[in-house]
């Protein structure tokens, strides 16, 4: 014998749901991450406020990195394709990513990023990030390393007013650090703020315009320069 | 940051649930936001009753329970609460995600949560 329960009009129900809606990206971001492991492609992503240096830094990198590894950039941007431009004129492969009016990309701009190169011929990704110290922290993409950087020009607090992007941050560049004395604002200082958030994150000090601290950068990523 | 479209996924979610239960009325929701996460709780609060406005949802209670961030140690085994660097020059405490034991790296394990618990619905 069966017996069939239901519930009467006007009877109330509690539902166990457990929906977790990070899921959605953070699913999405693993695929990446399988996709660019399976083709043997290491992505770094580059976090950092609107004119701290991020574009400055891809390019350094791409100086230093360009005839070991066949590197290509994503470039997030609200409306312009200016920076890619920028990165392309080193004579690499760019994809522009226009978020339109997001403040951050998310993994499934990466992963339609990603159907626009033939990862097969790649060794390395520089996916920039929306200009924005705060969303990009919630929004994991795939990558294998995150830097994070911060200019001594946005003044003494920028660290610790925004610990949470240092959370996942495997380096911290702090740049513009020949400006440091004009600004009356203490690089070190900087440095130490990241690493009472993070022991983890690595801190390297630039001047991403000479390219000075940027093979160190290239070092803490696990990379080699050419020698 | 992103409360609205985060507010929107959840009620979605919980209309989609509601509706597959033949719910007439969704009269609770509980969901677990993490205080490592930058979703503001007074926000998301304006969000869902804005949201709810024209769907079975209206005038439903929506119940935020706060995770504390936690970490486990991956040096001395700490598992617990992440340690709060208590500046008195900034208005709110801010977390350091190193060990409060040792002080090596902490891989954090809760607070970045935003989970839809349970749902009440009358039928």
């Amino acid at each position: 014998m069966t017996y069939t329960v239901q519930g009467e009009p006007g009877e109330i129900f509690d539902i166990e749901l457990d929906e977790d809606l990070r899921r959605a990206n953070e699913t999405i971001a693993e695929e990446n991450r399988r996709q660019l492991q399976k083709h043997g492609v290491r992505a770094v992503d580059v976090m950092g406020s609107i004119g701290s240096g991020k574009t400055s830094l891809i390019e350094q990198l791409v100086r230093l990195l360009k005839s070991r590894y066949r590197i290509v950039a994503f470039k997030g941007d609200l409306t312009t394709k200016i920076d890619s431009e920028r990165i392309a004129s080193l004579g690499i492969q760019t994809v522009q990513i226009n978020t339109g009016r997001e403040c951050h990309l998310d993994a499934n701009l990466v992963r339609k990023a990603l159907a626009k190169v033939d990862l097969g011929s790649l060794d390395l990704i520089f996916i920039e990030n929306v200009g924005n110290l705060i969303c990009p922290a919630d929004f994991p993409l795939g990558s294998h390393k995150r830097v994070v950087i911060v200019s001594v020009t946005e003044g003494p607090y920028m660290v610790v007013k925004h610990p949470f992007i240092f959370a996942d941050a495997d380096v911290a560049v702090i740049n513009k650090i020949d400006l440091a004395g004009p600004m009356n604002v203490d690089a070190n200082k900087l440095a130490n703020d990241v690493r009472n958030i993070n022991a983890k994150t690595s801190v390297v000090l630039t001047n991403c315009r000479t390219g000075h601290g940027v093979g160190e950068v290239v070092s803490e990523l696990g990379l080699k320069p050419v020698a | 940051m992103h409360e609205f479209s985060r507010t929107s996924q959840i009620v979605e979610a919980v209309l989609s649930e509601a509706a597959k239960d033949g719910a007439a009325k969704v009269v609770e929701v509980e969901v677990e936001i993490g205080d490592l996460t930058f979703l503001g709780l007074e926000q998301v609060k304006f969000a869902y009753k804005i949201l709810t406005e024209k769907t079975i949802a209206k005038d439903s209670k929506l119940t935020i329970k706060q995770i504390r961030g936690r970490g486990k140690c991956l040096s001395c085994g700490h598992n617990g609460p992440l340690s709060y660097l208590d500046d008195p020059q900034f208005h709110v405490m801010f977390p350091t995600f190193n060990c409060p034991g040792c002080g090596n790296p902490l891989s954090i394990t809760a607070g970045r949560e935003c989970v839809i618990r349970r749902i009440r619905i009358r039928k």
